[in-house]
């Protein structure tokens, strides 16, 4: 069975697998049907300032495991809503941040700049179109690279990384990720270090639950659904709920304004962007296929790198499409690549790639990492035909964006209006059920609530949580592959400095480290 | 659904409810849970064994109008599973699936398991692994002694999943006058891509490794189970080379001490029936994942488990 097989394999489990309704006579598979629902949905939960892509993954990835279950047939559907989602959310950011001055999402932030002056001069419906013309496009040139590139990596990896090299690039991307997010190096490895200290109670080799104080409940470790959501999701809750109460929110109403511009996509409008979301595109993809980076700095050096290139009358930040454009084809290409690391060697860069982790490890059957692309001779290598089924959705949910998107994100400006004192409250049940759903237990609620203090805490002190969350779930891989490498070089403590990649990962793990925390007067 | 398969369905289930009254008017007098039975599976969801317990579950509910609620309580070998059971209700509605092995091996090789075998009544076992020794049939060895001369020449890599096997593994490379460096990897599908991706030359499989062994991409040389396995007839069992352990191990049904004999047997029958009944979504499982059922119940189970303490002590003794 070659590639091709593979390829085709996976786009007919996507397609044809279970068919749940039927439309014009043509059967519609559930998995059809769960990526145009987590479609619509991202969308919705994007335009709605507050909410976001990770908190709706966060949400329903419990209570669509409760529905679907753990086995390998339920993977496809639940990533096929996650991929949605993500896919959605980033289209709808855009939408509060253009009309109303508002990012739904932090990566919008670069899109009111633009956006909204042309909302002012009555062109909301242009800046949209442009804002969906810019974001499907970025995100279909990331998938591209994706599609292209994963397998050639992970079979690249799987060929020369043995189990020392394994070790020492994970902990390579752990210090890239702590030295690159968030403001401060030393704070990221911080964060980076309690993660793998909350991840390591109860687990390793030893029957004997270590750590766990002799806590019965605590006997097979921090539940990971508990831990992320915690940090994430609850903690943020926290944090906003205690800026509610220092502002006592002003009561700034907001207004819409008449839109009387042209509101049309011509195809002069799309020849004066394409040239910036090529660059945009571009930046967004190399910066999603690094682990840790993020869509919001992808957004801003594209749009920095957009006003850099811009030759024409008037600046950046007077309402221009090419900075929306610049803006949104960013943020949208990180989505695609960053999956690159997940499948070519199962270490997720962001947050929504932590959730595709998670997913990937709740539902048996797929281990993202170098032996998903392997092929196995006379027979058919079942996780490789869902990485591809991956790769049929995400392509999928790609033509969605392109056909449907635009008009159901012009549809949901009316997210913004829900009151942020109400949302909050929903947000907190919506994810303490959702845990409970999964895990079916009280502790379960106290260990979630006990990180979500941890998550306020960290907020508090500037200190990110995202290397905390990517060290949780990475924490037993690395415990893991230490292990394996000491075992497999008969116990030789110097087992990371026995080849050369291993001793160039180290080597760059700290120059890294030294070169961000140097430098970060200067970038800050 | 077409108005065919509705048929079909509304047929069986027809059949199903007479089967379910038929044997509730035979039987009057035999035991039947107080409650729901809280069934705790020591494996993690969605894996073969928590398929097998599920199946087999289901099959129950159907056949004898009881109520099973499933669970999945996972961790360190089942010991967090036993340490879970051991003070739960001894009436039978609740009961667990672990392996033998959390009874011996990897109870006797902690030092505070928090559990004893005294703490439980052992209702019946269900199917057993079929535990090799392997490796890819491209390096060119064909029977154990190849392997030997090979790891005469070079230090070989051996993949196994657990301490158990890393001790076996061990007294391998003694009998032999080798050394292996032995990688405990997480679960025989970690081991078969260990050895697909050459990051280890040998490795254990419970099972696993059987469909590319028949294909011919594989080659099995022992088997670490009291017989041989079926799909490798030439492969010699650790006994025969003078090694007197077993690597493999059994699924094995258990509860809190003290469940009524008259409610071990009732479980342990209705479990036999539904693996011994060959038209069972559980039984088609078992045979295709496990090679088919192993149910010891009664004095034959608890001499297993015995014979497996005696047997996990003559093993730490002689590895340490």
């Amino acid at each position: 069975m070659g590639f091709l097989d593979h390829i085709w394999l996976g786009i007919v489990a996507v397609f044809s697998a279970d068919p749940v309704l039927t439309i014009a006579g043509i059967p519609i598979s559930i998995t059809i049907t769960m990526v145009f629902s987590g479609f619509l949905g991202g969308i919705v939960v994007g335009a709605t300032p507050g909410l976001g892509g990770p908190f709706a993954m966060a949400v329903s990835l419990p209570i669509l495991v409760s529905i679907f279950g753990f086995d390998v047939d339920a993977m496809l559907p639940v990533l096929g809503f996650l991929i949605g989602i993500m896919k959605g959310a980033t289209l709808g950011g855009a939408v509060p941040a253009i009309l109303f001055n508002t990012p739904g999402t932090p990566d919008s932030l670069l899109t009111t700049f633009d956006g909204y002056p042309m909302t002012r001069n009555g062109q909301s419906g242009k800046a949209l179109r442009v804002a969906h013309f810019s974001s499907v496009s970025g995100d279909s040139v990331s998938d591209i690279v994706l599609i292209v590139g994963a397998p050639f990596l992970a079979v690249f990896v799987e060929r020369f990384l043995d189990f020392p090299e394994k070790a020492a690039l994970i902990i390579l991307s752990l210090a890239f990720i702590a030295a690159v997010v968030g403001a401060n190096v030393w704070k990221g490895l911080l964060a980076a270090l309690m993660g793998l200290f909350f991840a390591y109670v109860s687990t390793g080799q030893d029957n004997y639950p270590r750590l766990s104080l002799g806590i019965e409940e605590l006997g097979n470790g921090f539940p990971v659904i508990s831990a992320v959501l915690g940090v994430l999701i609850i903690g943020e809750v926290f944090k906003a709920l205690e800026d509610m109460w220092r502002e006592m929110r002003e009561k700034a109403e907001i207004a819409e304004i008449e839109q009387s511009g042209d509101n049309k996509l011509h195809w002069a409008d799309i020849r004066r962007i394409l040239p910036f979301i090529g660059i945009s595109a571009s930046i967004g993809t190399m910066i999603g296929a690094l682990p840790g980076i993020g869509s919001t700095l992808a957004a801003t050096l594209g749009y920095a790198t957009g006003r850099k290139f811009y030759k024409g009358d008037g600046n950046f930040g007077d309402g221009l499409p090419e900075g929306v454009a610049s803006t949104e084809a960013a943020n949208s290409a990180v989505s695609g690549a960053n999956l690159i690391p997940v499948l070519s060697l199962g270490i997720p860069g962001n947050v929504a790639a932590v959730f595709i982790v998670l997913a990937t490890e709740t539902i048996s059957g797929f281990n993202p990492g170098p032996d998903v692309f392997r092929l196995i001779p006379n027979q058919v290598n079942p996780e490789m035909v869902i990485a591809f089924g991956l790769f049929t959705m995400m392509i999928f949910a790609n033509v969605l964006n392109w056909t449907l998107g635009g008009v159901f994100m012009r549809a949901t400006g009316i997210m913004v209006k829900v009151p942020k004192q109400r949302l909050l409250p929903i947000v907190l049940l919506l994810t303490l059920t959702a845990i409970y759903v999964q895990e079916t237990n009280m502790f379960a609620i106290y260990v979630t609530l006990g990180f979500g203090f941890l998550g306020y805490l960290m907020r508090k002190l500037d200190i990110s949580v995202l290397p905390f969350v990517i060290a949780f779930i990475l924490a037993n891989r690395l415990e893991e592959s230490m292990r394996q490498a000491f075992d497999a070089t008969g116990s030789n403590p110097w087992f990371l400095f026995q080849s050369p990649i291993a001793v160039a990962f180290i080597l760059l793990a700290i120059g890294v480290t030294v070169f961000f925390a140097r430098n970060q007067k200067a970038l800050g | 659904m077409t108005l065919k398969t509705a048929k079909k369905v509304l047929v069986s289930a027809a059949l199903g409810v007479a089967a379910v009254g038929l044997t509730a008017g035979s039987a009057a007098a035999e035991w039947k849970p107080k409650g729901p039975i809280n069934f705790m599976i020591a494996f993690t969801a969605g894996g073969g064994a928590d398929t097998q317990a599920r199946l087999i579950a289901s099959e129950l509910e159907k056949r004898k109008g009881w109520k099973i609620i499933p669970s999945n309580v996972t961790g360190k070998g089942g010991a967090v599973l036993a340490r879970k059971i051991k003070d739960q209700p001894n009436d039978g509605t609740t009961i667990g699936m672990a392996v033998n092995q959390t009874f011996g091996y990897n109870m006797l090789a902690t030092k505070n398991p928090g559990y004893g075998i005294k703490d439980f009544s052992y209702i019946t076992t269900t199917a057993g692994s079929q535990m090799g020794v392997y490796a890819k049939t491209e390096k060119g060895w064909k029977t154990w002694d190849d392997v030997v001369k090979a790891a005469k020449g070079k230090t070989l890599k051996i993949g196994v999943m657990g301490q158990k096997l890393t001790d076996i593994a061990f007294l391998l490379g003694q009998k032999h006058g080798v050394k292996f460096n032995i990688v405990v990897l997480r679960g025989g599908r970690a081991v078969l891509n260990a050895i697909n991706a050459g990051d280890v030359d040998v490795g254990f499989g419970a099972g696993i490794q059987n469909k590319a062994v028949r294909a011919g991409t594989l080659v099995q040389f022992l088997s670490a189970e009291d017989k041989r396995v079926k799909v490798s007839p030439n492969a010699p069992t650790l006994a025969e080379l003078g090694i007197p352990f077993r690597g493999g191990s059994k699924f094995l049904v258990f509860g809190p001490k003290g469940i009524p004999a008259d409610a071990q047997a009732e479980i342990a029958k209705a479990i036999a029936d539904v693996l011994n009944d060959k038209s069972t979504k559980a039984a088609d499982f078992v045979g295709k994942a496990f090679g088919g059922p192993q149910l010891f119940t009664g004095p034959a189970l608890e001499k297993q488990i015995e014979d497996g303490i005696k047997e996990s002590q003559a093993l730490l003794k002689a590895s340490s």
